[in-house]
């Protein structure tokens, strides 16, 4: 091996690091470590500045390593495995100490954070040295795309990846297109017919000759990587035993969607015990019947809309379910313009008007003479069946929080505004596609504000109400990122695989085949001729499971090695 | 003279290191003991490097993961949870004290909880004194 030649940058991120951690005692001690050719300290390493240092340090002084400690790599290793790049040093001949996250903002002792902060650089560059340089391969990319679930999301992310002239497979579970939204009559605020969104997506979806719509089907097994997969998808087709059918696909977009929460699990609501206590999701059926009704055929005098059900609700769902209000006041204009006479109590936790056009037509809601009743998070109204000398058909009972008195209103409708929840199948969704759920139920994105619809799984995209409660622009907006992401992949034809990944020494392995059962992704092939077992690299995460229960020692972590975590742990210590 | 103990923790990239940088970005104060590994699952930390960091002067360690249900491997953390117990035995058998030696679940979110962690085990840590494989380990090569 050529001679090591290590650089140690000690960043001071402006005084994030230098108010606690003595940067240049950090640089000296690790000046005097060995094989550290130069060790500097600089106010910004992350900066154009900083980075040309290291450029310029690679170019003149033949630095073959490099440790910069600074910030969490999670926040910049991959700035500074580009500088390196850039320098012509191999990105892997790099490792970061942590001297910010995990030294100068959370340590007040100026003594003990500096001491810390050497061990940790100190640790970085006993790894380093064990570094090696590894390339990333390269793979084909499948163009065609699997689009789970046939809502509104689903149908616009399949409708997108189509306009590109990309082959979609739409996957879903009923035997119709429109989840939700087709079980709606209108929508808030501007109250134009869902009908009508449904019927230009669902004309589009069936003129394209890219998109194969798969109903009553569901996904069965996922298997490969992205650009890779090999999915099984299962139709039920009436009297004909199951089909089940395998397709390549690239990327996977999961737009699941939502179910409502059950109404019935709040007992003093009386839903299913009073006729006319109905769930908003009836209401939009009577909506689309065109006739607001009683059980007993009679148009109601009084209408009443209660907010938040199963929603903002410890007992239930702490989240609010974003789309109930603006339905809710939807409900309160349908219903004065239909029944002019009739009169409408909107009782409410909060409005949440936050949307386009919402807040006006919260205030339009107000000039119609709705009456507003603010009820408390945990002081729900409750319902009851009115007397034979009362004008109406229930009496619901209210703590009403702006006047502090206890309010009664007569109703001979109810409206529950019942909220989203996740479906129960969510979880072997998950299981499925290897995403991960909330403690809701909701599909996790890869990170909430900056990458929100993909996921910690590579080619796997959220979309629309499986990951939150959302309204229809931001489902068709997400369901659109998901297409833009998977469409940029496409047009790079190859997809690049991270250089870090497990393989197996052939001349070490026992064949025991003990990481075969360990791998939670099948990466680990074996080679049943020379009865070794194989690691499949564009498959393998990289996780390490395999390489620490080889009883062998026969399987290598790349860049996560035996010998570069020895010497690290040897380094923190020193 | 006043002793401070040496902690190393080897904490999963997704979800514990990823809570300890929360940790950083709130900044939550905790005792500057532990010097962290990173290690992409804690599925991938062998018992030897719990041994080695002990042979190499540290007086605890800390092994953190991701929550049971929640590994960005799917069950990388089974496999850390089941091999745990019989780390502990090996370590019983050889004299080390329960305490030094730590499994526990840190979420993404968590900062607040890993503080908890590094400053409870710190304390339990500094209560045991320092750890004598080190010394005695030296002291055996000098005998040979």
């Amino acid at each position: 091996m050529d001679e090591l030649k290590i650089g140690v940058y000690v960043c001071n991120c402006g005084t994030n690091i230098a108010h606690i951690v003595n940067a240049e005692g950090v640089k000296e001690a690790a000046a005097a470590l060995p094989d550290v050719v130069i060790a500097r300290s600089y106010r910004y390493m992350c900066s154009n500045p900083g980075q040309e240092m290291i450029v310029k340090d690679i170019q003149e002084l033949g630095l073959n390593r490099v440790v910069v400690a600074a910030c969490s790599p999670r926040m910049h290793e991959r700035t500074f495995r580009n500088a390196c790049k850039t320098g012509g040093l191999n990105p892997y001949l790099f490792e970061m100490a942590n001297i910010r996250e995990q030294c100068s903002w959370v340590h007040a002792d100026k003594l003990a954070a500096t001491e810390k902060a050497k061990a940790l650089t100190h640790g970085a560059v006993n790894r380093v040295r064990h570094h090696e340089p590894l390339d990333s391969l390269t793979a084909e990319m499948c163009p065609s795309t699997l689009v789970l679930g046939g809502g509104i999301a689903g149908m616009t992310a399949a409708l997108e990846l189509a306009m590109a002239g990309h082959p979609v497979y739409l996957v879903e579970k009923a035997d119709h297109l429109g989840g939700n939204l087709a079980r709606v009559d209108s929508t808030a605020p501007y109250l134009d017919s869902a009908r009508d969104l449904l019927t230009e997506r669902i004309t589009h979806l069936r003129e394209n000759p890219d998109i194969s719509i798969m109903l009553n089907s569901q996904l069965k097994s996922l298997s490969g990587f992205i650009g890779n997969f090999s999915a099984t998808i299962e139709t039920n087709g009436g009297p004909n035993p199951p089909e089940r059918k395998v397709i390549p696909v690239g990327n996977v977009v999961v737009a699941t969607g939502y179910k409502e929460f059950d109404a019935s699990r709040i007992t003093h609501y009386g839903y299913g015990k009073l006729p006319d206590v109905i769930t908003s999701f009836e209401f939009e059926q009577m909506m689309r019947a065109g006739r607001i009704q009683t059980k007993s055929g009679k148009p109601p005098q009084y209408v009443a809309i209660i907010h938040c059900v199963g929603s903002r609700n410890q007992e239930f769902h702490g989240y609010c379910s974003r789309v109930c209000c603006m339905t809710a006041l939807k409900y309160a204009n349908e219903i004065k313009s239909a029944l002019p006479d009739s009169y409408v109590s909107d009782v409410y936790i909060d409005m949440h008007a936050f949307g386009k056009g919402c807040e006006d037509f919260y205030k339009k809601s107000s000039e119609i003479k709705t009456l507003f009743l603010m009820y408390g998070k945990n002081e729900s109204p409750v319902i009851r069946k009115a007397g034979p000398n009362d004008d109406c058909g229930m009496l619901i009972e209210v703590d009403e929080k702006l006047s502090g008195e206890r309010i009664e209103i007569p109703a001979d409708l109810v409206i529950l505004m019942v909220g989203m929840e996740a479906r129960p199948d969510a979880g072997e969704v998950a299981r499925l596609v290897n995403i991960s759920a909330d403690k809701d139920g909701w599909f996790i994105e890869s990170h909430p504000k900056l990458d929100p619809v993909a996921t910690t799984t590579d080619g796997i995209y959220i979309a629309g109400t499986c990951a939150a409660p959302k309204d229809i622009p931001d489902s068709v907006a997400q369901a659109r990122a998901a297409a833009g992401r998977i469409l940029a992949k496409i047009a790079k034809g190859k997809i690049e695989i991270d250089g870090v990944f497990a393989e197996i020494n052939e001349d070490r392995c026992s064949g025991c085949r003990m990481c075969n059962e360990l791998c939670p992704y099948s990466a680990i092939e074996f080679y049943a001729d020379k009865k070794r077992s194989h690691v499949i690299p564009a498959a393998c995460k990289a996780c390490g499971a395999c390489v620490a229960a080889c009883p062998s020692g026969a399987i290598k972590g790349r860049h996560f090695t035996d010998q570069q975590i020895y010497a690290q742990i040897e380094g923190v210590l020193a | 003279m006043s002793y401070e103990p040496k902690i190393v923790g080897f904490l999963c990239n997704w979800c514990s290191y990823t809570g300890a940088d929360l940790a950083g970005t709130s900044r939550i104060q905790y005792p500057a003991n532990v010097r962290i590994i990173r290690v992409m699952c804690s599925a991938r930390i062998d018992p030897t490097f719990v041994m080695d960091a002990l042979a190499q002067g540290a007086d605890g360690v800390l092994i953190c993961g991701c929550h049971p249900g929640d590994c960005h491997y799917s069950e990388g953390n089974y496999k850390a949870m089941r091999r745990f117990p019989l780390l502990k035995n090996l370590l019983k058998s050889y004299g080390i004290e329960d305490d030094r030696v730590r499994q526990a679940w840190v979420s993404a979110s968590e900062g607040q909880r890993f503080a908890d962690i590094v400053g409870d085990m710190t304390e339990r840590v500094r209560a045991l004194g320092p750890s004598r494989v080190h010394s005695t380990l030296l002291a055996d090569q000098r005998e040979r």
